[in-house]
């Protein structure tokens, strides 16, 4: 995939290098451009806040950085590989192996218990935690036999983030993973992310209609209708624990 | 909850955990899968039952290939048959029609009785299965074997002694032995058609002492054969027919001709076509509500397949997970299925031992029967599942995350809708709720209807056989006792009968033995010599009702017409093989579709100038006083001329406790049958309506609508289905109901079709109280729902 002359390329640090992202979404006169030639390259362990008004894309962004999704035209390389000329199964393959999500909607299988929902992850990656482990890096080890319907749902979005990192990903996807969750909650469920980031060294990517948290982001994206309008280093990053809304 | 195993991956624990929420729906569709499959594992197994327990019996005891009939022949000529190319081998025998006196019968019974060989006492063909007792000393003029249900029947022991009226003389025999025969499989009297072992019995005796009693000392008047392997049955028949030629031969038939044979081969072969209607109906049911209960779950799960999507399982894992849910919620159906056919199986064999007498008959399915069930499981399995697993395929990851869009409400027929003004909000409800999901509201009738058209088909058959009585027994043949003389006797008989105590009128009927050919086709039947306008026996023709013998030439049974390849106006070739022989060429006036026997009918008094003598009659039809009856009877059983006797009350009585209760089983397990998919299919789609609508529903209940009210929402869309079902079920049972009817039609006898309004009538009540019930279910349900925990949950 990796054409050679990238491979030489001075960016070769780059996790991501995406140029000229763009998104349609249907044809003709009822065609919504999503995205309109987005150009960005994300290093490796960063923390990113993705922010921007509803609609103006950052779903659709994540989605096709994260493998959900096509590209109408642009490249997306991730290491050096161009991802945006992935067919379904190497798709999956990315996923499987390289990626982690979090919802905002939690999306846990209500039939299942919290090491359940870990371990439904687990089980298909190569060299993942163990559910137990996961839990217990989100401080959830005490509810590890709880269902969904007996956890909160802070607890819930913990569970969520303990199977992102369960399987050791290289990269996390984190749509709005404090978007139905009160602000102090929002905190521990951030806390957690920031945690994994830092001491796994996982880049993330998270999105959020909330200001104050690209306070704890090495970087900020802010897309506006389609477009990157604004992309800037945070060099005082701070701590989720100090972040008031 | 229960615990699982460690084991046992998270889907699987997923999928376990949804089939024990699904376990009421589960239920369901075992049942109907049982059904079906309980139905393929008894008709299969049965099929092969009998067909082996069929073949080996014949082989072991020798069953003839070929059955040939003269007047008298010769020792010799038996020596001829046997060196004909093809022939293995080659026996004689005497057999004659009689009547028997038994203490506490009433009645005159009929009885066939066999001549034994002299040397060694067992037939070489169709070998008996000695049951009890011994074979008859040769030396003993008056020991003879008794068929053993006749025996039992009769209530006859061993050492009893019996009275024969054979050619005329009274004999006094005495049962040594009870026996059973390839030959009387399926033992009928002559003109039945259901075996009444109360009044026909078969007897053997020794060779010379049936031979005095027949006044026919070393001579024969039958020949059976056992063909080599490999010879050519038809070529045989024909030479034999030529060797009889002379001596008064009535045609060789094959064994295909036989008439236990054929009634068994006519059994089989409807076996066979109740398999290849019946299940497929209730599997195709079951397929279908494996897809309503799996898409409507795929439909709530798309979140988690876009999940498991988003973190790299692939489509055909999820594919498979649901595909393996569709097919873990069938098991207990083909466990069931499996336990249930092999049940009834054993009770078939139990039934068909009433009928059809083999010396073993086990049913045993085999591994195989088991085999083919499963495979078609999984078959219909994956059909049901086909469609939703596709759409798991489908669907895109990014689009399964995003939240459902709301239901459409926009369409025509809904606006429409919403303009009728006299309709109040919960009604609108439930028709744009039938309007929004047209295809599965149709599907559910279809279901519903496939139930009712189930029952209407299969209870239909009692009225078809309840038509089949009435025209044999209340139209047609209207004597009270019908007799067959030992030989053709001219009309003098007639009135000697007519003198007899308690006779009111009485009518000959003459049978003449004949082949009929046309072109290179060739069957020997009887001749029947109608009399017109007769009272006692007539013509009646399933769709035309009564009609009168033909003036010249010919009228044809429906199934001989099909035999012979002719139709009105073509030309018979008929040669009468008794009397002086005569060789005719007659016209086909007319075909009549009668309900049994192969008949082909001439006026009665046509016959003498056809026969070149004056015609005889071989038997008549009497009405009798029935308070004379036992007068009547004790005259009878002295008359040397009666050899046949049957009575229409015993008969029919007999048809009542043989068919009636055989088809009574058979109609409450059809009945049962239908039930239970009336109940799948209306109870799953109660369940559907209610996952969906549970918001709407509890959110109505927020803002104050009653119990009762909201039931009227979900239950009243139930009812629509239902009720759009009833037209379409009736439809279809009367139509399977005449698939049915015809595909029993074999050439023995023509089923006629007589659905009666009250069977419909009844199945639509049984419909309508198998809904009724299952929304009581659901409506229970409905009512126990938690307000706050529905509302919670977000869908
Ligand atoms: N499947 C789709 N079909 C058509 N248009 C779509 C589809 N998905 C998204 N869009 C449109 O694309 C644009 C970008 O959507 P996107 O979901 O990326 O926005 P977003 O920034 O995530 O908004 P929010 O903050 O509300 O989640 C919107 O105008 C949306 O209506
Ligand atoms: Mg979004």
């Amino acid at each position: 995939m990796a054409g050679p002359a990238l491979s030489r390329s001075p960016q070769d640090e780059s996790l991501y290098i995406i140029r000229g992202l763009t998104k349609v979404y249907g044809e003709g006169p009822t065609a919504v451009h999503a995205l309109r030639g987005i150009d960005l390259e994300l290093p490796r362990s960063a923390m990113v806040v993705l922010l921007g008004a509803s609609g103006s894309g950052k779903s659709t962004f994540l989605n096709i950085v994260g493998g959900l999704d096509e590209a109408t035209d642009g490249e997306v390389f991730f290491e050096g590989q161009e991802l945006t000329a992935f067919g379904p199964a190497e798709l999956t393959e990315y996923r499987r192996n390289s990626v982690s999500f979090v919802f905002q909607f939690y999306n846990l299988v209500a039939s299942l218990t919290a090491r359940e929902n870990v371990s439904l992850i687990t089980e298909i990656a190569d060299d993942p935690m163990t559910p137990e482990e996961a839990l217990a890096l989100v401080g959830l080890e005490k509810r590890i036999d709880h269902f969904p319907s007996q956890l909160s749902g802070g607890e819930q979005q913990r569970v969520a983030i303990a199977r992102a990192i369960a399987k050791r990903p290289k990269v996390m996807f984190c749509d709005e993973p404090t978007g139905a969750l009160d602000s102090q909650t929002g905190v521990i469920v951030l806390d957690a992310l920031d945690q994994v980031n830092r001491e796994l060294g996982t880049t993330t990517l998270l999105i959020t209609h909330n200001v104050v948290i690209a306070d704890m982001a090495d970087r900020l994206l802010r897309f506006a209708d389609g477009e990157l309008v604004e992309d800037r280093d945070n060099p005082h990053r701070v701590a989720p624990s100090e972040l008031r809304w | 909850m229960v615990r699982l195993p460690a084991w046992l991956g998270a889907l699987d624990r997923k999928l376990l955990r949804d089939i024990w929420r699904l376990r009421s729906q589960a239920f369901a569709i075992a049942l109907v899968i049982a059904a079906g499959i309980g139905m393929v594992v008894m008709s299969f197994g049965m099929i092969r039952s009998l067909e082996a327990t069929r073949d080996a019996y014949y082989d072991r005891y020798r069953f003839a290939d070929i059955f040939a009939s003269a007047r008298r022949f010769s020792e010799s000529l038996v020596n001829d048959v046997q060196s004909l190319d093809g022939v293995s081998i080659a026996e004689g025998r005497l057999t004659s029609n009689g009547t028997l006196d038994i203490p506490g019968i009433a009645e005159p019974i009929t009885t066939r009785i066999h001549s034994l060989p002299r040397v060694g006492g067992m037939p070489r063909v169709n070998a008996l299965v000695l049951r009890s007792g011994r074979l008859p000393n040769p030396v003993r003029p008056d020991e003879v074997l008794a068929s053993e249900k006749f025996a039992d029947a009769a209530r006859i022991g061993l050492g009893d002694t019996i009275e024969v009226l054979l050619y005329g003389k009274k004999q006094r025999l005495r049962v040594v032995g009870t026996a059973l025969s390839p030959e009387y499989v399926y033992a009928i009297g002559p003109g039945q058609i259901f075996p009444d072992n109360r009044r026909f019995g078969v007897l053997w005796m020794g060779e010379e002492h049936l031979a005095a009693a027949l006044n026919s000392s070393n001579a024969y008047n039958e020949v059976l054969i056992r063909l080599e392997h490999g010879a050519v049955a038809p070529e045989v028949v024909r030479r034999v027919d030529n060797l009889l030629e002379r001596y008064g031969g009535r045609g060789a038939a094959p064994r295909s001709d036989q008439i236990s044979d054929r009634f068994l081969e006519n059994e089989l072969s409807q076996l066979g076509q109740m398999t290849a209607i019946l299940p497929p109906i209730f599997l195709g049911v079951a397929a279908f509500l494996i897809n309503m209960v799996l898409s409507r779950l795929v439909e709530s799960e798309r979140e988690i397949i876009g999940l498991l999507t988003a973190f790299g399982y692939r489509n055909r894992a999820i594919m498979w997970h649901y595909a393996k849910l569709a097919l873990v919620l069938s098991l207990p159906g083909l466990v069931l299925g499996l336990i249930l056919g092999s049940w009834m199986g054993r009770g078939l064999a139990g039934l068909y031992q009433e009928f059809f007498v083999f010396p073993f008959l086990t049913y045993r399915a085999g591994s195989d029967v088991f085999l083919i069930s499963c495979l078609i499981t999984i078959t219909v399995v994956l059909i049901g599942a086909a469609q939703t697993v596709r759409r798991i395929g489908r669907l895109k990851a990014a689009e399964a995350m995003r939240p459902p869009v709301p239901p459409n409400y926009s369409g025509g027929i809904a606006r429409l809708i919403g303009k009728i003004r006299k309709l109040d909000e919960p009604t609108r409800i439930i028709l744009r709720g039938l309007v929004r999901r047209p295809l599965r509201s149709m599907l559910g009738s279809f279901g519903v209807a496939a139930a009712l058209g189930l029952y209407v088909a299969s209870a239909g058959s009692m009225d078809n056989v309840g038509m089949m009585t009435d025209l044999l027994f209340h139209q047609a043949n209207r004597a009270d006792i019908s007799v067959s003389f030992a030989e053709p006797r001219d009309e003098r008989v007639l009135f000697e009968l007519e003198r007899l105590p308690g006779v009111m009128r009485v009518e000959p009927v003459c049978y003449i033995a004949a082949t009929l050919s046309a072109g290179h086709r060739s069957r020997s039947e009887s001749l029947t010599g109608m009399k017109r306008d007769s009272d006692l026996n007539r013509l009646v023709d399933i769709d035309d009702g009564l009609v009168q013998p033909p003036v010249k030439g010919l009228m044809l049974s429906t199934i001989l017409a099909k035999q012979l390849a002719v139709a009105p106006g073509d030309r018979v070739e008929v040669n009468i093989t008794e009397g002086r022989r005569p060789h005719l060429t007659l016209p086909v006036r007319s075909i009549l579709k009668s309900p049994v026997g192969n008949p082909a009918y001439v006026d009665f008094a046509s016959l003498g100038p056809l026969m070149r003598e004056t015609p005889l009659a071989s038997g008549a039809y009497l009405s009798v006083d029935p308070d004379q009856a036992d007068a009547l009877y004790r005259k009878l059983k002295a008359m040397p001329i009666i050899a046949g006797f049957s009575q229409r009350a015993a008969a029919l009585n007999g048809i009542d406790e043989t068919v009636g209760e055989t088809m009574g089983i058979v109609t409450l397990f059809n009945t049962a049958f239908s039930a239970l998919i009336v109940f799948g299919v209306v109870y799953n789609n109660a369940r559907i309506s209610l996952a969906e609508r549970a918001r709407d529903l509890v959110s109505l209940r927020v803002l104050g609508y009653q119990r009762s009210e909201v039931s009227y929402i979900l239950l009243g869309e139930l009812a629509l289905i239902v009720i759009a079902s009833l037209p379409l079920g009736a439809l279809f049972g009367y139509y399977l109901s005449q698939y049915l009817a015809s595909s029993m039609s074999g050439d023995l006898f023509v089923m006629p079709f007589a659905l009666s309004t009250a069977t419909i009538a009844f199945a639509i009540l049984l419909v309508l109280m198998t809904a009724a019930v299952s929304s009581l279910f659901v409506s229970s349900r409905l009512n126990r729902l938690d307000l706050v925990s529905v509302l919670k949950t977000r869908e």
